[in-house]
């Protein structure tokens, strides 16, 4: 049986749940979704009391499986007004096994002016502490005070004053195996979900006592041994493990679809500035605490983070990824790695997504508000974001908003948020993942980028997308991390083998498959009953009549494919 | 002759005769063999687009080899 914690936000009781069904035993993104959409009110405010957020760790949280600890967090977002489920590493989702949890639920909304509370879940029981001492502070500071009264060796989840004031494109931070609230779900705007809720702080001591049970240990370790060593034999995996996701800078810029000067270009003179190599070579320059390879949970084989130092070696942010460095990079036209981590470090402060928030500042850029490539601008512009200005406020609600507030047509966005770092004109592909995902433009959600046999087409689109929807979809599905696909793409048996040796439950791959199809279809569902419709699966007219200058395409899709692609 | 660049990879560059336009999973054979080092899953572009392992390379062509990850 699996356990789930609700907490009544309202009341400040707690109640316990347990369950045997296939969507608990799998947990991640099949639980998250799956309870969202037995128990949230689709039409109902994402800050009101019918909104609820989910907590759940995953099938093999909690044991020696490389790379299985993410967190999936799911609730309604302010963001897309539908479905949302983000996830982060860190070292919650394995607190959570350690007590005993599959899923902790926030509940309710306390009454106006209420103070700020820190929930916190000990193998004694639950219980709720004044938060007020965190309110307003930076996520590091937040962090440093919740290691300094709880232990650096707990599971917390805060926010950071974004959240707090209720932007939509407020993140929600876990900690890493350092202590450090750095690994970020931060997509939909749950950070602002959880400030409505009035809690500032979810924290999961390390005092559990719980086991992982087998059902067959032996045959689990040697499952286990398995998952390693595809990992470690897939030259994929080692190539990440060296660079991280930055490798994607050279490969977007070779296919034009860097994002650059709001998504107006596809390639900008200089990347090799900002690229793999750059980051790799910089931080072994500077040594000092700088890392190029770090693992974001523990155990991970693969160990794709990074943590990129000041110039005097001193830790400025960790991780920088891929989609950042386009977003808050090329996209901005800046060619400085440390102005793009200083922009980071920044969000990760103040507890935003930096996709949303660096398309928002392309979008300022766009309106004329700095110039595009002007570092101290853009770094300006995050700080406006510390101290909560008008400007700021707004950049922090999602480059949707602050196109409309700032009179910019050209806004990146599906369904509300940001198009992470593939120019859709460019990938016909991405374009349709972006188009069909109930998440609102998503590139984890079916990335067929190295995929297509032409990007340029978009024929045979709608159903590679499709293809990569399942394959994208899997690893959510059960809690493991999405670079794991790799090493399963074609056959999910190691996988499914440790389910087996764990819980003595035999799935096969075509029942899980429908079960990740079944999700997407609970998600979708949701979010019609929401109100959502086919128009609001469009890009920004722009992206359809004006053509992309390095490869002459526009958005050619008719919204009959793209709900195509949303069938399940 | 073919000039194949392997970016991110300690393959670096590599260039190989051919008498007649060959698929590229061809190529990639003869640049492993040449180099004894395991490729794995790769994104090749020329000239700015994709070429898949069935598409013939030419004389004379440049292709960029990157390791096919993705975004996180």
């Amino acid at each position: 049986m699996f356990s789930m914690l609700r907490i009544d936000t309202a009341t400040e009781t707690v109640t316990k749940e347990t369950s045997d069904s296939l969507e608990y035993l799998l947990g991640g993104r099949s639980l998250s979704s799956h309870l969202v959409s037995e128990e949230v009110n689709p039409k109902c405010d994402p800050f009101g009391q019918e909104n609820k957020l989910f907590f759940c760790n995953g099938a093999l949280s909690g044991t020696n499986v490389s790379s299985s600890n993410r967190l999936s967090i799911g609730g309604k977002s302010p963001l897309t007004s539908g479905i949302k489920e983000s996830n982060a590493g860190g070292i919650v989702a394995t607190r959570m096994a350690q007590q005993g949890l599959r899923c902790i639920a926030l509940e309710g909304t306390p009454p106006p002016n209420s103070g700020w509370r820190i929930v916190v879940i000990g193998r004694t029981g639950t219980e709720f502490l004044d938060g007020s001492f965190l309110a307003g502070k930076g996520v590091y500071e937040k962090s440093d005070l919740l290691s300094e009264k709880f232990g650096s060796k707990a599971g917390c989840i805060t926010i950071g004053p974004a959240g707090e004031n209720l932007l939509y494109a407020s993140g929600i931070a876990c900690s890493d195996p350092h202590g450090v609230c750095s690994r970020y779900a931060g997509r939909g705007g749950l950070g602002a979900v959880m400030g409505s809720k009035k809690i500032i702080a979810l924290v999961i001591l390390d005092d559990g006592d719980r086991k992982p049970d087998y059902v067959d240990q032996e045959k689990f370790n040697a499952a286990a041994k398995q998952i390693i060593k595809l990992l470690k034999e897939n030259p994929i995996s080692s190539k990440f493990t060296k660079y991280g996701t930055s490798a994607m800078v050279d490969i977007c810029q070779a296919l034009k679809v860097l994002p650059t000067q709001n998504f107006r270009h596809g390639v900008m003179e200089g990347a090799e500035r900002i690229n793999a190599q750059a980051l790799y070579d910089t931080i072994k320059e500077r040594d000092g605490e700088g890392k190029t390879q770090h693992a974001c949970m523990l155990p991970c084989a693969i160990m794709c983070s990074n943590v990129y130092p000041d110039k005097e070696g001193h830790l400025l942010c960790s991780p920088i990824e891929y989609e950042t460095m386009a977003l808050m990079g090329s996209n901005l036209c800046l060619k400085n790695l440390d102005t793009i981590a200083e922009m980071n470090r920044i969000a990760n402060d103040v507890g935003v997504d930096t996709l949303d928030c660096g398309a928002a500042i392309g979008v300022a850029m766009e309106a004329g508000l700095a110039e595009f490539g002007d570092d101290k601008a853009a770094v300006a512009m995050m700080e406006e974001i510390r101290h909560l200005t008008p400007l700021g406020r707004i950049i922090a609600s999602g480059c949707k908003i602050a196109a409309q507030v700032l009179g910019v047509k050209h806004a990146p966005h599906v369904l509300g948020q940001a198009i992470p770092a593939y120019e859709p004109r460019g990938s016909k592909g991405m374009a349709m993942t972006y188009l069909s995902s109930p998440m609102g433009a998503d590139h984890t959600f079916g990335f067929t980028l190295r995929d297509e046999e032409d990007t340029l087409t978009k024929k045979g689109k709608v159903d590679l997308s499709k293809k990569f929807q399942v394959i994208g979809s899997r690893m959510d599905a059960m809690g493991t991390c999405n670079f794991v696909r790799y090493s399963v793409r074609n056959d999910m048996t190691p996988l499914l083998d440790l389910i087996a040796a764990r819980y003595g439950v035999e799935v096969s791959g075509e029942q899980f498959d429908d079960m990740v199809k079944k999700t997407l279809r609970i998600e979708h569902q949701f979010n019609t009953d929401a109100g959502i419709t086919i128009a609001d699966h469009r890009f920004a007219e722009t992206f359809y009549v004006e053509k992309q200058p390095e490869t002459g395409e526009v958005i050619d899709f008719t919204d009959e494919e793209t709900l195509q692609a949303m069938q399940w | 002759m073919v000039t194949i660049v392997f970016k991110l990879s300690e393959m670096g560059t590599v260039s190989l005769d051919i008498d007649e336009p060959v698929p590229f999973s061809r190529v990639l054979q003869l640049c492993a063999q040449k180099t004894a080092v395991d490729i794995g899953g790769v994104i090749a572009v020329r000239g700015g687009r994709l070429i898949s392992q069935e598409d013939l390379v030419h004389n004379g062509d440049q292709v960029d080899v990157f390791p096919a990850i993705s975004g996180g």
